[in-house]
């Protein structure tokens, strides 16, 4: 997808229907919009500045969220405290 | 995730459910509980409790269905209570706000974000989770479930209890709040941050 980053020229810079376009292409990441196929999908993305633009960045939030979030360790002894209880509520 | 239909299980058959279904799931629950209370021991009563409420409640819980789902639900539930227990100001004003401020369906998607895709990769995983944390309970609590638990829409509706539109376009806000952040750390570690 990033190899047409030199193609940006060729794109429409401005989207006729950003506010529907935007709502799909979100929906498509968040993997909800199955009907859309991926033809409609490269086509925005290879016509339509604003699209493309819009598609990458919230692709990119997206991994960073699930890529780099830190997560945090369990503490060891939760688990064991929590069947402890278990066994005292039995 | 349905209340109604009621199961008995025998004790072996809740051991065994309660093993293999609800405890694989607890470090996606104690994540979620420190990001919800950003507080260790308060995040370890949170998914105790959960866990406890779990196996009392065990018969409503139809086997092979959405175990994280389910369990999700009652912890988040659990910290609603708990928070509004704990808080001297009821976060109920805060709560009637974003609901009929934030919440209406109707969400203009075309608001575009001068933030380049370069400055949030280079982000460190503190600032991301720094944004992440700044955001409103309700904002914080739907990126978690989408980007960082992976949940459909239509869990996330059962979890939280609001229609899949309102999930929707909670998502949306909540990334574009996010997006401010991330770009004023941007432009604080030296990006330029206007369009080209």
């Amino acid at each position: 997808m990033d190899k047409n980053l030199n193609t940006s020229n060729k794109r429409k810079l401005n989207c006729s229907d950003e506010s529907k376009c935007f709502e799909l292409l979100e929906s498509i990441l968040d993997g909800e919009e199955t009907t859309a196929s991926k033809e409609i999908l490269d086509e925005k993305l290879a016509k339509c500045q604003p699209c493309f633009e819009h598609y990458h960045l919230e692709k990119v939030i997206r991994e960073v969220l699930k890529n780099k979030c830190t997560k945090h360790m369990v503490p060891a002894e939760l688990a064991d405290t929590i069947r402890q209880k278990i066994q005292e509520i039995k | 995730m349905s209340e109604v239909q009621r199961k008995k299980y025998s004790d072996k058959e809740k051991n065994s459910i309660f093993d293999h279904e609800f405890m694989p799931h607890i470090d996606s629950m104690y994540n979620f509980a420190y990001r919800l209370t950003f507080d260790e021991d308060d995040a370890k009563d949170l998914v105790q409790d959960t866990y406890l409420k779990a196996y009392r409640f065990i018969n409503s819980f139809e086997q092979g269905t959405n175990a994280k789902a389910w369990l999700f639900r009652i912890l988040k539930n659990s910290f609603i209570n708990e928070y509004r227990k704990k808080s001297k100001q009821p976060s109920k004003v805060d709560y009637q706000e974003v609901e009929t401020y934030y919440n209406s369906d109707n969400v203009d998607y075309s608001m575009t974000s001068d933030l380049r895709v370069d400055a949030v990769k280079d982000m460190l995983g503190d600032e991301i989770s720094n944004a992440l944390n700044s955001l409103a309970v309700d904002f914080r609590t739907v990126i978690i479930l989408c980007d960082l638990e992976g949940f459909t829409y239509e869990e996330m509706a059962k979890i939280l209890d609001i229609p899949i539109g309102t999930v929707r376009s909670r998502l949306h806000r909540a990334r574009n709040l996010l997006k401010d952040k991330l770009r004023s750390y941007a432009e604080n570690m030296g990006y330029d941050t206007d369009e080209e």
